[in-house]
């Protein structure tokens, strides 16, 4: 699946379009495939959700009652099916931990997870090309080597560790900064301007981010480095030197704009990394997202809302890799979709 | 964060029968009454794991958990100083500059919904009680019912019709005054089978009503020992608001989610889910109840992680963890900007022993596996300062228990001489007694929790001591509710955590005509104590009521079906400048109208 690399350029219009329609028709398949294997798992696993609910005063018919009433007693390929068809009409059914239609708490839920995501795809790949860069401008400094440590450092610790040491300095040590450990907006947010609204919503988010994007920022760092490296060794480098351009632009135009472009199919790799961070860093920092409500969602047994939840994750992932594809071949004009 | 470690929910609330839920595990409807596991307890303190020192040396680690141990105690009373010291010191704030300001409450559970018809856990009901809505009568220090929304009642003198006068100056949040439609409104639901409500037993004795006039409500009863317990925990809906939906239909209705009106006295202002519940003071509530609450503002966030939540509170951020983690409290009692307070909750855990099998269907073997288990240890391991060994089925905070008491002690001694009786002896000297070439050794089930982990291994050292083979077992909360439960009960034993209610009726778990019933765990009956506990449903004098209860207690324990472990005090930390909070066993809310806030730090 994807691309195949070749040396004759030209990705016209129409071919674009029956690249993205192939991929998009690739895609149904392979979501099919995700929600059957997470709705196997879900109903192996012992227990249902009205096991949880289990108690004395319930008479009987009632629990059967309510088990009806979700479709659990029917076997299992009906269920399957039951929920396959509405779930193709749109109707992705009621969570019964949240009391509401699981649409609406996707629909709370999915806006947090897409901004912190997203803000720490920027932090992973602004931070980690730059640190990257830098490091493989100076190889061999000490900068280089005490850099190499540090992003060896945080690309080995757990998201959740890093998050809870962010909120340690930054309830002692940094609390001059005044900045908030917890949640996404502040209890007066509601009374505040607009510009107030986005200054304490970027508030809440500085943390998070940096716990999520960090560990990223460091393996996008490692790999920048390599790619830098490699750059910096052509020999369209050492023409570039050798016609006199200076230092800066040498690096800028010719090594960093080549070393780049690989980086692009990393962003692929990486949004599934990120997506998954969140179910734990949305934990620690009750931020109101997607990964926290589905963690909650397995533990309830909340089967409606763990099928929604995956299969967006699921759809995120495939989305980020087709983006990442597409961004690929308008970087490089080497690529070519056939 | 610990990886998820799912739990049983616990039930607490106001005492006893709510679902509290443990860190993370989000709320699940109709949990169990009593099916529900401890929250939380914590990572093993260094020293306490290998049971309490013998002989008279002490090893330097014995001495520095002493150590720690005495500073711990000295904290907790120094900060019960400071919290006592609290409402004098702060007399020369005026009445009037007492107002003002938004209180923030973390704890570690969303509210999912605010429907008195559905939810089941702790935060839950100590909203809709004391916060959102009203209810019809308040339970006393002593869970005597007072007035509220019921000014007064009578009870007719055959005693099978009571009449309740209500209050004509409480209105719900869009105006429309509360009224006796909205009683008998709210009673029809809450016993209707087609409503999930959590424990429609409390209004078992309560048989028809009739709405006299606009404020005037009788209702026909039989008699119970506990009549109005349920009022008191019971919010008042909205007729005029909910009237005209199906029952079926009220368990998924948005009332609870998007839109409560209520007519208590703080009203909704919106809901982040799985974030957050704002309220602003309502100032029409009536005086006489308390008027106009202190605070604007109230919030209750969630905060699913400890680590977050004290620091939280550190940066201000909240003023109020509800819940704190035992062991955090030393900690944050050494930082003069914070309170830290405890107050002891309903909730007590146990090891039940399944008394239809072989070893445990000998009383002795039970009794000496009380007897070689050491409590007060693993009280402290779990519970550090906030936790006391638990003496029976009835809860040291309840009016009817016993204070004669004493729990059986910790004797491994006698319990080896209590199986040696019962013909278990080690004759092949592998350190395991056998009976009949069956060796004494059984599987102990708990949730994958730490904490029942830890107290796994604290109790599989000490059994092992007496020569008892204990294999800790782990099942998830989903798979280990079919284990207990099913009618094959394949079980040795198991751990589990839960909270006691006021009104004592324990007939599920121990009535001999019950024994096939999902929370039969144990199988062990006795017709006096099926007796005794009839009597105790009926009888409304509470002299007679505290001897049946003492008899009731004496029973349990000398058969030991369960081990009780220890009863749990739950931790209150607040910041300095947060002042009024008085919590009992009737819930953390209970007094929310008062909370203020130091004018200086209100925002």
């Amino acid at each position: 699946m994807g691309f195949r690399l070749q040396l004759v350029a030209r990705p016209g219009v129409t071919t674009l379009i029956r690249y993205v329609g192939s991929r998009l028709l690739q895609a149904i398949p392979l979501l099919i495939g995700v929600v059957t294997l997470i709705f196997v798992l879900l109903h192996l696993a012992p227990g249902d959700p009205t096991s949880l609910w289990f108690h004395p005063d319930i008479p009987p018919e009632v629990m059967e009652r309510m088990r009806e009433s979700m479709g659990l007693d029917l076997p299992l390929h009906q269920q399957y099916l039951h929920w396959l068809k509405s779930f193709f009409t749109g109707d992705f059914g009621y969570s019964y931990s949240h009391f509401r239609p699981v649409s609406a708490v996707i629909g709370d839920a999915l806006p947090a997870t897409l901004l912190l995501g997203g803000a720490a795809l920027l932090v992973a790949f602004g931070v980690g090309s730059a640190v990257g860069a830098w490091q493989a401008v100076r190889r061999g400094s000490p900068t280089d080597s005490f850099l190499t440590v540090v992003t060896l450092f945080l690309y080995s610790m757990p998201g959740f560790w890093l998050g809870l040491m962010l909120i340690l300095a930054a309830s002692t040590w940094l609390a001059w900064l005044g900045l908030p450990v917890s949640g996404m907006t502040s209890v007066d947010h509601a009374s505040l301007g607009p510009l107030g609204r986005m200054s304490d919503l970027a508030g809440h988010l500085v943390l998070p981010t940096v716990a999520l994007g960090l560990g990223s920022a460091a393996g996008v760092a490692r790999f920048m480095r390599g790619e830098m490296l490699e750059a910096i060794g052509q020999d369209y480098v050492r023409t570039a030197r050798a016609k006199g351009l200076p230092e800066g632009v040498v690096i800028r135009r010719h090594a960093l704009r080549n070393a780049l472009l690989p980086m692009v199919s990393l962003l692929g790799l990486y949004l599934p990394i990120l997506f998954g961070g969140a179910v734990v860093i949305e934990v620690v920092f009750s931020w109101p997202g997607m990964g926290r409500t589905m963690y909650d969602a397995v533990l309830a047994r909340d089967y409606p809302l763990v099928m929604a939840t995956s299969f967006l994750f699921g759809l995120l992932v495939i989305a980020g890799n087709l983006l990442a594809d597409l961004l690929y071949a308008f970087v490089d004009p080497r690529v070519r979709y056939d | 964060m610990v990886a998820s470690a799912s739990d049983f929910g616990r039930m607490a609330g106001i005492p006893g029968f709510r679902l509290h839920l443990p860190p993370r595990v989000p709320p699940v409807s109709r949990a169990p009454a009593r099916f529900v596991f401890i929250t939380w307890m914590l990572l093993m303190l260094p020293g306490c794991d290998s049971g309490p020192p013998r002989g008279a040396e002490r090893t330097p680690a014995q001495e520095s958990a002493a150590a720690e141990e005495l500073e711990r105690e000295s904290r907790r009373a120094y900060s019960e100083a400071v919290d006592a010291a609290d409402s004098i010191a702060h007399t020369e704030v005026s009445e009037s500059d007492r107002y003002g300001g938004t209180i923030v409450v973390a704890g570690r559970n969303d509210i999912v919904t605010l429907n008195p018809l559905v939810s089941t856990d702790m935060e839950s009901a100590q909203h809709q009680a004391y916060v959102l809505f009203t209810t019809l009568v308040r339970s006393g220090p002593e869970f005597e019912p007072i007035p509220w929304l019921a000014r007064d009642w009578d009870v007719d003198p055959e005693g099978d019709r009571i009449t309740f006068r209500l209050r004509d100056d409480l209105y719900w949040h869009d105006g429309v005054p509360v009224t006796a439609a909205d009683v008998a409104f709210t009673w029809e639901r809450v016993v209707d089978p087609a409503v999930p409500f959590f424990n429609p037993a409390y209004f078992d004795a309560w048989e028809a009503v009739e709405v006299l006039d606009e404020y005037t409500v009788r209702f026909t009863v039989r008699p119970s020992s506990n009549l109005l317990y349920g009022w008191a925990v019971t919010a008042i809906l909205p007729e005029h608001i909910l009237g005209e939906v199906p029952p079926s239909e009220l368990a998924t209705h948005p009332f609870g989610t998007v839109e409560p009106v209520g007519s208590g006295p703080f009203r909704f202002v919106e809901r982040i889910p799985g974030d957050r519940w704002v309220f602003e003071a309502n100032p029409d509530f009536p005086e006489a109840l308390g008027g106009r609450p202190y605070a604007d503002r109230l919030v209750y966030r969630q905060i699913p992680e400890d680590a977050v939540s004290e620091a939280a509170l550190r940066t201000g951020e909240v003023h109020m963890v509800v819940d704190a983690d035992p062991s955090a409290a030393n900690r944050l009692a050494r930082d003069s900007s914070l309170v830290v307070t405890s107050y002891p909750s309903a909730e007590y855990s146990l090891i039940a022993w399944n008394t239809r099998r072989d070893p445990f269907s000998d009383p002795d073997v039970r009794r000496a596996m009380t007897l070689a288990i050491d409590r007060e240890a693993i009280a402290r391991v779990v519970r550090g300062a906030y936790g006391s060994v638990s003496m029976g089925p009835v809860g040291p905070w309840h009016w009817a228990f016993d204070p004669e008491w004493k729990p059986l002690p910790f004797d491994p001694d006698s319990a080896a001489t209590l199986l040696e009786g019962a013909g278990w002896a080690d004759t092949d000297s592998d350190g395991v007694r056998e009976k009949d070439g069956i060796p004494l050794s059984f599987e102990l089930y708990s949730t994958p929790r730490q904490s029942w982990r830890d107290i796994g291994e604290i109790v599989q050292a000490q059994l092992a001591g007496v020569g008892v083979e204990v294999q800790p077992r782990t099942r998830e909360q989903a798979s280990l509710i079919p284990l207990v439960t099913s009618p094959d009960r394949r079980f040795d034993a198991f751990m589990v955590g839960w909270s006691r209610d006021v009104p004592l009726d324990d007939r599920d778990l121990w009535a001999c005509d019950r024994v096939d019933d999902p929370m039969h765990f144990t199988g062990w009956c006795l017709s006096e104590l099926d007796a005794v506990l009839d009597s105790m449903q009926v009888v409304a004098d509470r002299k007679t009521l505290e001897r049946l209860t003492h008899r009731y207690e004496a029973l349990v324990v000398d058969a030991q079906p369960f081990t009780f472990l220890y009863n749990v005090e739950t931790v209150l930390a607040r910041t300095a400048s947060l002042h009024g909070v008085e919590a009992d066993v009737r819930g953390t809310w209970a007094s929310v109208s008062s909370w203020w806030l130091d004018p200086e730090s209100r925002r």
